[in-house]
């Protein structure tokens, strides 16, 4: 979806810092290369999908700028996650996900605060304020949309 | 004095008052964001794409296509969800 810090609007020195600088994507190719090398830089496998630049997904979720959500067998809402940066938890997808499944396979990354639950997740890099976490558990799938 | 004066006056010092009443609150807010670039960035890009939505826990799960990684195939979200949870990471990389 639309890039949150980009260069030619609200870009934040931690872009800077960590060498995240893109103009925001006026263009499908735009978006789409900007989420190419994001999974190449960050070797990001969990399954991925770009909104085009209708943004159908974001207005259908309210997702911008992150946002996170749990959608169960039956195609409903199970976990709906605050508007991040300051609402974004990953934690509460990962107790969710241990209260439903148990212990989750991966291992907690490093900088994690520990959690009373067996459970741990897979969380990728924070730039600019915004981070992307993905959880994988036992017979569910994990897709992240941009 | 003319009532025209004192409407003047009065308008003058309104206009004052809000003025002031403007800068403390950006003051303030530039406080709360970290700085003055970062309040007119929260205002000017940030805060006409932020929508609350009504989606609660129990709604429907809405569909939207999503392009694939290669750019061209495309998706729907509720394709994936049939038989089992489907976790959604919405985000961007800057």
């Amino acid at each position: 979806m639309r890039e949150a810090h980009p260069t030619d609007e609200w870009q934040m020195k931690s872009n800077v810092k960590d060498e995240v600088c893109y103009a925001q994507p006026k263009t499908l190719e735009q978006r789409v290369a900007i989420a190419q090398d994001f999974t190449k830089r960050y070797k990001y496998t969990v399954p991925f999908g770009i909104d085009d630049m209708t943004n159908e997904a974001d207005a259908a979720y309210s997702a911008w700028p992150e946002r996170l959500y749990v959608i169960d067998e039956s195609g409903h809402i199970a976990y709906r996650g605050g508007m991040g940066p300051f609402n974004y938890r990953p934690a509460e997808i990962r107790e969710w996900l241990a209260a439903r499944y148990g212990a989750v396979r991966h291992e907690t990354p490093a900088g994690t605060p520990p959690t009373s639950s067996n459970s741990s997740a897979t969380t990728g890099p924070a730039t600019g304020g915004s981070s992307t976490t993905a959880a994988s558990a036992p017979e569910s799938e994990t897709k992240s949309a941009k | 004095m003319g009532v025209r004066d004192s409407v003047k006056r009065f308008f003058k010092w309104f206009a004052g008052v809000v003025a002031v009443l403007l800068v403390a609150a950006f003051a303030f807010f530039s406080y709360m964001a970290g700085s003055p670039k970062d309040a007119y960035g929260m205002v000017r890009y940030a805060l006409p794409h932020m929508h609350r939505g009504a989606l609660k826990v129990g709604s429907d799960a809405p569909d939207a296509r999503l392009v694939s990684l290669d750019g061209t195939s495309r998706f729907h979200i509720r394709e994936k969800t049939a038989g089992r949870p489907l976790v959604l990471v919405f985000g961007s990389f800057t």
